[in-house]
């Protein structure tokens, strides 16, 4: 018989999750909420004795001190009660904690169906709601459907002795596991199955997948195994393998690309091999400190002698939008395996985030899946509890906030790891699997989730089925693995490792298997969560927290002994062969046998129209608009705006020092309240030298030219690193494509082409821009489809789409990070030069989409002549002579000035004359153009000499000092005062719109 | 030649501060290893080779049910008998963070009138409803019979946690205070008390206790993190003091107990 057992807080004690959902009802739905208590559920599924429930109910589950706790329905006073429970199959982290509790406890295992599930009760009082409030409240805040089941009860229906029920998630699906022969006698047949099975196989790869399985000399070979026509493993394996997701097709395609204003056309044939591949092996050769890029999970480069840094960057945008949480938790989680999975394995040193979301405040009439500020405030703390829980600081972050993104949000989740040169006396970041080597499955077992991404509708679940489709990520599960898998590293014991993300075992072991050249797998052996899935779900599943590693028949026992040790899962489900055959059989019946280099030949590249219409073209222009007059509150207003107030909620939820090298954190200046241009972090906590990582995401450009937009970013996130310390010789790269479905229709993307375009483009301006600079991309992904479809006011549905988004990311070694510099102004007395010249470049600019235009005058970036400007900038780091740097981003100047004096909370006194500038610009030009390759730079009056002797020739001006009175002075042109502002004032504008958040 | 005094530093299970307590641990002049929590508990490591124990931070078993529960559960089934003869044999404990909160749920402290078993503190959720990182100001208890903070006053660390709020029957606090088991309390900047006043006190901490020891004072345990305050450059201000940097003020808890050790 199962027990329910219910926790709660003492009454008298403060309720802090219960008080977060009364504020949040207040916020979100205006809701007057007296209070909340919140009740903690564990249904165990097994028997127990009576004395066996009081020691899990005493020893485990309740702390005398805090808490109280029953068998029966807890009395705690409500006006409505929501119940929260996961529907069946949904990850249950706690409940699997607490199965691990009790077991240890009681010394009793839990038999396979037997289980532990948490739920939660909100006990809500309230006499001012009706039971359609209580039904928002918990649909719209506590739950979601797609995971969760709710249940509303108010007070007269509550039975005190029943109280919630007895609910059990189990996942049954009474099904025998069956390998189903895929019928393949014409086209037509073929994509029938493919719309049937949802496998989404592609119109061109039809025949030749028909042509393989028709071969003769490929069917006497399948007869001898036992098979005729393709399996459903089998086709399976194929579509995962060349879904766009794991192939890339996009950027592996053909473009054939059109100028219609010059009336040129071109073709590019492959973007990835054009603009990528081929000028980052160019610079591999060149720089010595690239050790392995373009092959592996993450791109690696040299720290020191002794140590790698690795790196690479992810999205997870579609499971974030339908479940902000886990969406978001499974991502950060998701690219930690990344790393770990690079070389021999990685420690894992850092994460960052990037989310892109629709307007917080949102009031429109469309009506996206989840709320933006929901989805945020879900992203947020998925990100959160990934993070922190598996131990990895996560020092910086960005948010956007642009209508594009209701259609889908972007979540960017970037990892950084650390290993050392050599394992065992071997390069660290070299593997190959060979013949006879045991393939190991480590790590969480496999379920039906994450099958066919989030395809699968809601509507047709039972009670009992899986909801797989969204997954919930498992940090303590995989924090486990990770340790153990350094400790097996270390003792020699692997020989490759990749990580289980998308595709599953069909994705991890058809890769490593290419190797060895074959591979024998046995599903059989595959673990479980529950019984009844098929082969081919087995061999497709993206369940979680698994790696796949070769090792050695001879370290077989060791490995296994030091798995246990850590309490990991590792079982040997297959090996390597040199077959030249990709082989799967499941209790002896065959499910596969297809020739490993099946997918590397003969499927025919996609093809895209792409065609550019230069802005003039498409009629942009910039707009007829005089000087303002109100400079002091034009400022406070830019700075409360939501892509440029502070968000240092988020910064605080994050643990930004564990690991203890926690060099340059995210928030910095007197107050620690103003955001650092980049971080720093000490990986090698007995070395002196530093990591520095920084990140620019400005799609905004790309509503002008995506080419532009590429440009700034790229400029962008290699300023911030320069800001920080950062070495320009040494700058390794990362590029996040997020882009709107650029295949032509002319009913469902008519702007397919020019999208398309502005890809080519995008691509282009990477290659130029990182080749001039000598940046190699040591990593990238690109999510293709970001485009939405949102119902409105009258039942119709729009499409939304996202602008083209790039996130770039940098990384690089600094020699000594003791020569770190923060970006708030430190001294009275101190000079404030700008550097860089500033044009009058205002398209798409904050300051006028503040006035709703969007304009012409895209910033330009003119990569060979500022790279004179930022070896100056390293130069005077190097030589100690900046007491603050800050680059100048989104917002322009005037913003980017006030957030120094806000850092240092200090006074600025500047004069606009003395900004070195390109031509003769208005005041508001100068204030808040967005001209690249700018920073705000002070110094002391002792260094003026030599700071500006460093700087002879380049566009530098000394055009203030640093103020004890705390003001933001600013002259006009005509040297006038423009405006004197309080930095209490600037600060006040900038930390009100989210200030109240924690 | 005397021998370095060897520290035990757990590991394992969702734990996540190992490397750099370790590394703390060795800059103060003692000898660390890292072990997991299994080896403990199967006896593969001998808990009489080592003269202190850390109890580190992190998220054991997830933290899903009580911060440190399951943690505690587990060590005082398995090993709760080596651990108390370990304690009585004179020797160090020290918890941090996620270590603080198991080894109250263990019952090593308040460990008043010898009962190292009895759970009479809690760390429960921070009034603020989330994990918070941020540095804190602690004011000291120089009369504390602690041995890890001797000669100590003031000192900066950074908290991380979402259940670092102390609570406790006020007879247990006021026993607590009585016996001076208070070690530090979450304060202003110039030291005077922060009155529970966020987020000078980040949790809600009933009467600012950041930190409390047994009444011997060799059992230890603290919300902030000591060991992440290992190098100047982890102060948040170093960059705006770089002409006179203070020392990493975190490892003179480890110095104080490798001289305790070394006695």
């Amino acid at each position: 018989m199962p027990h329910r057992l219910e926790i709660a807080l003492k009454p008298e004690l403060l309720d802090a999750e219960g008080r977060q959902v009364k504020k949040k009802a207040a916020a979100y739905f205006n809701m007057d909420i007296t209070s909340v208590r919140c009740v903690h559920i564990l249904t165990i599924d097994k028997d127990f004795s009576a004395a066996q429930c009081r020691v899990i109910k005493d020893d485990i589950f309740t702390n005398p001190v805090t808490q109280f706790s029953s068998y029966g329905p807890l009395d705690i006073d409500f006006d409505w009660c929501v119940w929260v429970g996961y529907r069946p199959g949904v990850k249950d982290n706690p409940g699997e904690t607490a199965v691990e509790a009790i077991e240890d406890v009681t010394g009793e295992t839990f038999a396979s169906g037997e289980s532990v599930y948490t739920s939660l009760r909100y006990c809500i009082s309230s006499d001012k709601m009706n039971i359609d409030d209580a039904r928002l409240i918990a649909e719209e805040l506590l739950s979601n459907d797609i995971i969760q089941q709710v249940r509303v009860f108010s007070a007269a229906q509550w039975n005190r002795q029943e109280g919630v029920g007895i609910v059990i998630p189990k996942v049954m699906l009474d099904h025998v596991p069956t390998v189903t022969t895929i019928p393949i006698d014409t086209d037509e047949t073929v994509r029938k199955v493919s719309d049937e099975r949802n496998l989404a196989l592609n119109e061109n790869d039809i025949p030749v997948i028909r042509a393989y399985f028709n071969d003769p000399g490929v069917k006497t070979e399948r007869e001898k195994a036992g098979l005729s026509d393709p399996t459903d493993v089998e086709i399976e394996y194929i579509s995962q393998a060349r879904s766009d997701h794991c192939n890339h097709n996009t950027f592996q395609g053909r473009f054939v690309y059109r100028d219609r204003t010059t009336g040129q056309t071109e073709e590019i044939d492959n973007l990835f091999k054009t603009y990528i591949q081929s000028p980052t092996l160019a610079l591999a050769e060149k720089k010595d400190w690239v050790v392995s890029v373009l092959w592996d999970n993450a791109g690696v480069g040299r720290f020191d002698a002794d140590h790698y840094y690795v790196i690479t960057g992810e999205t997870h945008n579609s499971p974030s939008n339908m479940e902000a949480y886990g969406g978001a938790i499974t991502g950060i989680v998701g690219v930690y395996r990344d790393p770990l999975g690079t070389g021999k394995g990685s420690k894992l040193v850092m994460g960052s985030y990037g989310y892109c979301v629709g307007e917080r405040n949102y009031t429109g009439e469309l009506k996206p899946r989840l709320h933006p500020r929901r989805l945020l405030d879900g992203v947020i703390e998925g990100v959160r509890d990934g993070g922190n829980k598996s131990g990895i600081p996560t020092p910086f972050g960005q948010v956007i906030f642009h209508p594009g993104y209701m259609g889908k949000c972007l979540v960017f989740v970037t990892a950084l790891g650390i290993m050392p040169s050599l394992v065992n006396g071997a390069p660290a970041e070299q593997k190959t699997t060979s013949p006879g080597e045991l393939i190991v499955m480590c790590g969480g077992r496999v379920g039906k989730d994450g099958i066919h991404g989030v395809t699968a509708s809601s509507e047709s679940f039972s009670e009992n089925t899986p909801a797989g489709h969204v997954q919930i990520g498992d940090p303590y599960t995989q924090k486990k693995m990770h340790d153990f898998l350094l400790e097996a590293r270390d003792e020699g014991l692997i020989q490759y490792i990749t990580d289980n993300g998308g595709g599953g075992l069909s994705s991890s072991i058809g890769e490593t298997a290419r190797f060895s050249g074959g591979c024998h797998v046995h599903l059989e052996k595959v673990p479980l969560k529950y019984e009844g899935l098929d082969q081919w779900e087995i061999w497709v599943s993206e369940s979680q927290e698994r790696m796949t590693v070769a090792i050695r028949p001879d370290d077989e026992q060791r490995f296994m002994a030091l798995s246990e040790k850590h309490a990991v899962e590792s079982t040997v489900i297959g090996t390597y062969t040199d077959s030249g055959k990709l082989h799967i059989t499941y209790n002896d019946t065959p499910c596969a046998y297809v020739n490993m280099d099946l997918l590397t030949r003969g499927f025919p590249q996609w093809v895209f129209e792409a065609e550019w219409i230069d802005p003039e073209d498409r009629g942009l222009y910039e707009p007829v608009l005089s000087e303002p007059s109100d400079y002091a509150t034009l400022l406070c207003d830019m700075m409360a705006r939501p892509n440029i107030c502070a968000k240092e909620w988020i910064a605080r939820q994050y643990d930004h020092e564990v690991q203890g090298g926690s060099v340059i954190k995210p928030l910095v200046g007197k107050y620690r309240d103003v955001n650092s241009d980049a971080a720093v972090l000490r990986p090698v906590l007995t070395s002196e030298k530093g990591l520095v990582f920084s990140q620019a995401v400005i799609p905004f450009y790309s509503a002008i030219d995506a080419w532009h937009m590429t440009a700034c970013t790229i400029d962008e996130a290699v300023r911030r690193l320069l800001a920080v310390g950062g070495n320009f010789e040494h700058i390794g790269g990362v590029d996040n494509f997020c882009w709107p479905n650029i295949q032509y229709d002319p009913a469902k993307n008519p702007d397919g082409k020019f999208k398309a375009a502005q890809l080519v483009r995008s691509c282009r301006a990477m290659a130029g821009i990182c080749g001039q600079w000598e940046i190699p991309l040591l990593s990238g992904k690109d999510s293709m489809y970001v485009d939405g479809h949102l119902p409105g006011a009258y039942g119709e549905h729009h499409k939304v789409s996202a602008l083209e988004t790039l996130q770039f990311s940098v990384t690089g070694v600094i020699e000594d990070i003791k020569k770190c510099v923060t970006m708030e102004v430190k001294r009275p007395g101190d000079l404030v030069y700008i550097l860089g010249e500033t044009r009058n470049e205002l398209g798409a600019s904050e300051y006028y989409e503040r006035f709703g235009y969007t304009g012409r005058n895209v910033p330009r970036v003119d990569a060979v002549s500022f790279i004179p400007l930022y070896k100056a900038v390293n130069q005077i780091v190097n030589d100690a002579l900046a007491a603050s740097i800050h680059g100048i981003y989104r917002g322009g100047l005037g913003v980017h000035l006030a957030l120094c004096a806000v850092g240092g909370d200090l006074g600025i006194s500047l004069d606009l004359s003395r900004v070195p500038a390109a031509g003769t610009l208005s005041n508001d030009a100068l204030l808040f153009s967005e001209s690249a390759g700018r920073f705000i730079v002070t110094v002391r009056p002792e260094n003026k000499d030599a700071f500006e002797a460093i700087f002879r020739g380049l566009p530098c001006a000394c055009a203030g000092t640093v103020t004890e009175e705390r003001i933001l002075d600013i002259s006009a042109i005509d040297k006038y005062p423009l405006c004197s502002v309080p930095v209490a004032d600037l600060r006040y504008a900038w930390k009100k719109p989210f200030g109240d958040l924690l | 030649m005397k021998q370095r005094a060897k520290v035990l530093v757990l590991t394992g299970y969702g734990l996540n501060c190992d490397i750099e307590t370790a590394h703390a641990c060795e800059q103060a002049g003692a000898r660390a290893d890292r072990v997991h929590i299994n080896d403990v508990i199967s006896g593969a490591a001998n808990l009489s080779d080592y003269q202190m124990i850390v109890f580190i931070g992190g998220f054991s078993w997830g933290d899903d049910h009580g911060a440190g529960v399951i943690q505690a559960v587990r060590m005082k089934k398995h090993a709760g008998d080596r651990i108390a003869t370990f304690v009585e044999d004179g020797n160090l404990v020290l918890g941090i963070c996620n270590g603080f909160q198991t080894i109250v749920n263990m019952g090593l402290l308040p460990g008043f009138d010898n009962d190292y078993q009895t759970r009479a503190t809690a760390l429960t959720y921070n009034d603020c409803g989330n994990f918070r990182d941020d540095w804190v100001h602690l004011a000291i208890d120089s009369e504390s019979p602690c041995v890890f903070t001797r000669g100590m006053t003031h000192v900066e660390l950074p908290i991380r946690h979402g259940e670092g709020k102390l609570v406790a029957a006020e007879e247990t606090l006021s026993r607590l205070k009585q016996n001076r088991q208070v070690v530090c309390r979450y304060a202003s900047s110039d030291g005077s008390a922060a009155n529970g006043r966020f987020p000078e006190n980040p949790n809600g901490s009933m009467d600012d206790i950041a930190g409390i020891c047994d009444p011997t004072g060799r059992i230890f345990g603290l919300m902030p993190h000591p060991e992440a305050y290992n190098h100047p450059t982890n102060h948040p201000d170093w960059s705006r003091r770089k002409e006179d940097l203070p020392p990493a003020a975190g490892l003179q808890i480890f110095k104080n107990a490798v001289d305790y050790m070394s006695r």
